[in-house]
């Protein structure tokens, strides 16, 4: 499934955030964005995922066979992870996904989770009963990173992924890119160059 | 699927509101001051007996009716606030939000009606004399009062001034059911015949219906940005 933007530009006001821009996701590859803070990179991720509609332009999604969706219908087609993404503080990071996965109609069982969260580095053993508000900045980032695959989704939008992580954190965010590369694609959204290093092909604001 | 994922959503709020009981508390610390105040300003004994089902019917409605502003609008602020909304956005079919929000503020709803309406009929010495018919008004105008205001708190919850909007778009949307509410209560008090309520059990039962199926249908696009 390909991830098609096509004319895209967001303002808020009279002031324009950016674009406008054309590009596409092929799968298995991973598509890097760009750009100093405050040129657009977040608000450009939120577009992508259909938090934020575009002021101009449209994002759509494009199946094997040419099936176009909006990203509205493609619930679980879009993975996000990103900065201003918050979990239920009061859950437990195992309830957090169990509840995300059961309300996006793809029921995990806990030893599925369980698997999720030691893939980000996270003990499942150790945070079985401490909810979500009480893990470190770290912890949460990595648990927002288990999230943001939990539908095995067809594009993977990361924005910032590494913030807050350490070097086994980083190593996680690669793992996750590289598992993403086969069964769909990537926008990368960064201002590190060891994560931008991981982009196939750039787009610059 | 719906429905399925409109009871996660339900059991998830059921499970946040237990381990903070932020909501709860402030309703029925907000019911319990105001059935207080209302006890010792106006009393079972200082009403004629002819006044009685007339000003305990709205004084009950009215103890309700604010409870409701106070704590139901949490249902999507909550949300809007810790930043969950957006995760919420990206996994959940709106319909399934909307169905599980509802079922989370009936349960609050249901759950203060249960504390305040036997304290009140005590403290008033509020008589009924018709229970059925006093139930069904409760049942129903809880309804009325849970989905316009899940539906009302999802168009609030992003804007600055949330507590004034919020009454502000409620109590037109709401006078239609409580009249109906109030009247249907007022009868259930001083006829034991149940055939003399049912134009408010009507009212009442055409109002959720249109209210939930409105709702229901428009929550998409208040929803979505």
């Amino acid at each position: 499934m390909r991830l098609v933007a096509e004319n895209v530009s967001r303002a808020f006001g009279p002031r324009r955030i950016f674009g406008p821009l054309s590009f596409a996701t092929e799968p298995g590859r991973v598509l890097g964005v760009a750009g100093p803070n405050g040129s657009g990179k977040t608000t450009l991720v939120k577009v992508l995922a259909g938090l934020l509609r575009p002021s101009e332009g449209s994002v759509r999604l494009e199946g094997p066979a040419g099936a176009r969706l909006s990203v509205h219908e493609a619930a679980g087609a879009i993975g996000w992870c990103a900065p201003d993404l918050s979990l239920y503080g009061e859950l437990t990071p195992a309830e957090n996904l169990e509840f995300f996965a059961r309300v996006a109609g793809r029921p995990r069982a806990r030893d599925e989770v369980d698997g999720r969260l030691a893939s980000v580095g996270l003990d499942p053993r150790r945070l079985r009963s401490i909810r979500t508000r009480f893990l470190s900045t770290g912890q949460r980032q990595r648990l927002k990173l288990a999230y943001s695959v939990l539908s095995d989704p067809a594009v993977l939008l990361l924005d910032e992924p590494g913030s807050n992580l350490d070097e086994a954190g980083h190593r996680a965010v690669a793992a996750i890119v590289a598992g993403q590369r086969e069964r769909g694609s990537v926008v990368l959204a960064t201002n590190d160059p060891a994560e931008l290093a991981l982009a196939d092909e750039r787009v610059t604001l | 699927m719906i429905l399925r994922a409109a009871a996660a959503v339900f059991v998830k709020d059921l499970r946040t509101e237990w381990r903070t009981r932020v909501a709860i508390n402030a309703l029925l610390l907000f019911a319990f001051s105001v059935l207080v105040l209302v006890g010792y300003a106006v009393g079972p004994t200082r009403l004629t007996l002819e006044d009685r089902p007339v000003v305990n019917s709205v004084l009950l409605w009215i103890v309700l009716f604010f409870s409701a502003m106070t704590g139901l609008s949490r249902a999507f602020v909550n949300e809007e606030e810790t930043g969950t909304a957006a995760a919420l956005r990206l996994s959940a079919p709106p319909a399934a939000v909307f169905l599980g929000k509802l079922l989370g503020n009936l349960a609050l709803l249901g759950v203060v009606m249960a504390v305040v309406v036997p304290l009140f009929l005590a403290l008033m010495s509020f008589g009924i004399a018709a229970p059925g018919l006093f139930l069904a008004v409760l049942a129903l105008g809880g309804v009325g009062i849970a989905a316009a205001s899940t539906f009302i708190a999802a168009i609030v919850a992003k804007t600055a001034a949330k507590g004034a909007l919020f009454a502000v778009l409620a109590t037109p949307l709401l006078l239609p059911p409580l009249v109906a509410a109030v009247t249907g209560t007022q009868i259930a008090a001083t006829q034991p015949d149940l055939v003399a309520g049912l134009d408010a059990v009507r009212l009442l039962f055409a109002y959720d219906g249109l209210m939930v199926t409105a709702s229901f249908f428009l929550f998409d696009a208040v929803w979505r940005e």
